[in-house]
């Protein structure tokens, strides 16, 4: 098989050249070379193991027509490859096939896999290396994929401003949008979550936005979000909840940080995400107010800046819990049953309806 | 006798594509779900039974996920389960502890008032007390002879929490009926207990800790408890493992049972995991063809990072394997051709090898033996029911939750037929002669 292709000059010791070629082509002249051991226990190629998910969801993207794959496959030869120059720059890679694909797949396995299943003529381009030995081509796949990926919160940051994403990033992507028009429009919470382009807010944005997905997924704001102005009044209903516990808990929230106030911190914003929608849910609040009376019975069983916790069975001094599963689950638990024991006495203590009670407003 | 199918979340996702072997992108688990009730258009049993520990919280880990636990709680069973429908609101919804996920623990991890909340606050019409599991059964022991210590003191917590849990729901008028559950180490111990219960107040007794007991030995403790309570009182038996062989139950009087054994038999047997009525008032029983995802299935993928296959050549032999099932379901391949290809397919899975090293292992031989009859008598043409008329031959392939759980569903619903033609047998038969039909059972 014979390529045209660009050359660029990077060393000495190896050729660079990149080229465009068909998804199944590339699967002939390369393999793709799963790392594993032989009997001797000698380890051989490098590449993991497909990743179903993975594949799966960079197919669905290439399958639209507007799909567009700019970053190369990037694929080493060390043998049965020959170059010839035409003119500066300009290439022709000739890849002997007699003995078998020669070329190993450095780069871009799950792609190719997705590609592969893909009933489509679509070009990719293909970086090619020719290096002079197996360790060398190892080498080249270590520090290739040893990248540091980008740092979360700017990922999120930039999601609601980009289309058309694949379904596990677009519910990412409206709750990131919430997070950011709490930060930054007159509400509640306006300035206090850190995002990468509000670095002095106090509030994690990761946090912020796990109580927002867990609502939209589970949740009261599942219903709220798919009616008219729906976004505007999930933005509400978290500006109003918020607005309620600064009201409860000012000494615990104005001038506090996460490591002085449980409050701020990834447990008490948790937690509270799970008091919010007990509230909105089982006694239909929305308004600031509505929050207030749901949130007077915990006013003085929290210890959110100092004393301890008293959880079932268990002591924690104030500054004990952390943002991990378990004392997340546990302040949950605390809250939400004190919350829904009042709710139950309120209900008990109203006077009897005399027509049928009507449904919470949702 | 009431079938009451105990839900672990046992939905599929009825836009699956069999063909691209995926769910819509955008599925989101749950929502876009269908419950059996839901895809077969009606409910294959009388009520659902949902555990305490299958939902989970803080310190039991359930199988829902945390938000989905909330919004169990939030909403009520009912209306979590779907099933607040009027076509639906004569089944009954029994909850328990689910001892079983705290059997390592010394006591149980709920007390008698929070459980009674949850069952009121969740809506459900029927709610077994704070049990605590006995093992060690022993059907030879008489009277209140035997029994560990730490048999006797779960038998003490069993019967403490029952009493504390009737006074709660009945301190907190609740909506659910109470059910005493009997705990014991032999027939007269549980007998002792259902006897005690009803002295307690209780007029529905649940038997636990039958899952490891064998059918013979349930009849003996149903006897012993039928003889120490009134004909009035009914019985339940929780977590009724047996279920193929309730037929050799109608004796005993039971009200109602709860499992979950026809929809998990359809992934989790060797063999028989494909039900369809038999003569009589038998079922009859398939074994499914295994043929799973090549880059999924846990064991395919180990021995790939092994190095032992290579993941290409799985995939092709899994096309291969599924292409041949569909030409077969449309008389384009013969059934030898296609049980090669399975079985091609197979021997990695089951052998570790490739086909041509171990093509002649009695383990192939009896898988093909198998294979062969549940593609000689295609019992996925001879079902009516929704699902096999919607997924034809897949629902016959073990492959994924999708296809498992449709086939296991497709079960509930030809079990369900079989209680009701042995409920209807009974009705016709004289009902008071207990000691033939004991006798009967036995043989």
């Amino acid at each position: 098989m014979t390529y045209l292709a660009v050359c660029a000059q990077q060393s000495s010791e190896h050729k660079v050249l990149s080229f465009a070629a068909k998804a199944a082509d590339v699967l002939r002249f390369a393999t793709i070379d799963r790392i594993g051991r032989d009997a001797q226990g000698e380890l051989n190629g490098f590449q993991r193991p497909q990743v179903a998910a993975h594949i799966r969801e960079i197919r669905d993207y290439l399958e639209k027509p507007d799909a567009v794959l700019p970053n190369p496959i990037v694929v080493a030869f060390t043998e049965r490859v020959s170059v010839e120059e035409l003119e500066t720059g300009v290439v022709r890679l000739s890849i002997d096939m007699s003995a078998g694909a020669p070329g190993l797949v450095v780069d871009g396995q799950q792609r190719l896999s997705a590609l592969a299943d893909l009933d489509r003529d679509f070009q990719v381009f293909v970086s090619a290396l020719i290096c002079r030995d197996e360790a060398e081509l190892r080498r080249q796949f270590v520090l290739i994929n040893n990248t540091k990926p980008l740092p979360k919160s700017l990922i999120y940051e930039l999601l609601p401003t980009v289309g058309d994403l694949p379904p596990r990033l677009s519910r990412r992507s409206t709750a990131s949008d919430l997070t950011a028009r709490l930060n930054f429009e007159n509400t509640a919470l306006r300035g206090y979550i850190k995002q990468h382009t509000c670095p002095e807010g106090i509030i994690a944005d990761t946090v912020m936005q796990k109580i927002i997905m867990e609502s939209l997924s589970n949740g009261v704001m599942r219903e709220l979000i798919r009616g008219p102005k729906g976004v505007e009044r999930c933005v509400r209903l978290v500006s109003n909840f918020f607005e309620a516990v600064k009201k409860t808990w000012p000494e615990a929230w104005h001038g506090q940080k996460p490591n002085s106030s449980r409050l701020l911190h990834g447990a008490g914003i948790q937690a509270m995400g799970d008091v919010m929608e007990v509230l909105a849910e089982r006694a239909g609040a929305r308004s600031v107010e509505d929050f207030r009376d749901g949130l007077a019975s915990l006013k003085d069983k929290t210890a959110w800046t100092s004393g301890e916790w008293h959880l079932e069975g268990e002591v924690r001094r104030w500054n004990s819990l952390q943002n991990v599963n378990r004392d997340v689950a546990l302040l949950k638990h605390y809250l939400v049953g004190l919350v829904k024991a009042d709710l139950r006495r309120k209900a008990k203590l109203a006077p009897a309806p005399l027509l049928e009670s009507t449904p919470a407003p949702s | 006798m009431k079938f009451i199918f105990a839900d672990s979340l046992d939905y599929v996702d009825p836009a699956f594509d069999f063909i691209a072997d995926r769910s819509p992108a955008e599925r989101q688990p749950y929502w876009d779900d269908a419950y059996p009730h839901e895809i077969l258009g009606y409910a294959p049993y009388d009520g659902v039974l949902v555990s305490r520990g299958i939902v989970g919280d803080h310190r039991v880990k359930g199988k829902y996920t945390a938000s989905q636990a909330r919004r169990f709680r939030l909403v009520g069973a009912r209306k979590f389960l779907r099933l607040d429908k009027p076509e639906f609101a004569h089944l009954e919804i029994f909850g328990d502890c689910g001892a079983f996920t705290y059997v390592q623990d010394e006591r149980p991890p709920y007390t008698p008032a929070e459980m009674a909340e949850f069952y009121d606050e969740c809506g459900f019409t029927h709610g077994a007390s704070v049990d605590h599991i006995i093992f060690d059964f022993d059907a030879g022991l008489v009277g209140m002879a035997g029994g560990s210590a730490e048999a006797r003191q779960r038998f003490d917590i069993t019967l403490e929490n029952a009493e504390g849990f009737l006074r709660e729901a009945r301190a907190m008028d609740a909506d659910f009926t109470p059910l005493g559950v009997v705990q014991g180490w032999s027939p007269d111990s549980m007998a002792d207990a259902a006897r005690r219960l009803v002295a307690m107040g209780y007029d529905y007794l649940a038997l636990g800790g039958m899952v490891p007991l064998k059918s013979p030995e349930i009849k003996l403790c149903l006897e012993a408890i039928r003889h120490a309570v009134p004909a009035s009182t009914r019985l339940h038996i929780l977590g009724f493992a047996k279920a193929d062989d309730i037929d050799s139950f109608h004796g005993y009087d039971i009200s109602s049972f709860d499992t979950t054994s026809p929809l998990i038999r359809a992934f989790k047997d060797a063999k028989q995991n494909y039900y369809l009525p038999g003569d009589g008032l038998a079922l009859r029983y398939f074994t499914s063809i295994r043929v799973p995802q090549a880059i999924e299935n846990p064991k395919l993928q180990r021995a790939v990072k092994k190095g032992m296959f290579r993941a290409e050549d799985l995939v092709r032999l899994e096309a291969l394997a599924l292409g041949a099932l569909r030409a077969f379901d449309r008389d384009e391949a013969e059934l030898e051709e296609t049980l090669h290809h399975v079985l091609v397919y197979s021997a990695p899975l089951f052998e570790e090898k490739p086909h041509e090293d171990c093509k002649d292992s009695p383990t192939l031989a009896r898988l093909a033996q198998r294979y062969r009859a549940t593609l000689t008598e295609r019992p996925w043409k001879q079902c009516s029911c929704k699902i096999c008329r919607d997924a034809a031959i897949d629902v016959i392939i073990f492959r994924g939750s999708n296809r498992n759980k449709r086939r296991g569903i497709h079960n509930l619903a030809v079990y369900q037929d079989h209680i009701e033609r042995l409920d209807l047998k009974r009705a016709v038969e004289p009902s008071d002669d207990l000691p033939r039909r004991l006798c009967a059972a036995e043989q």
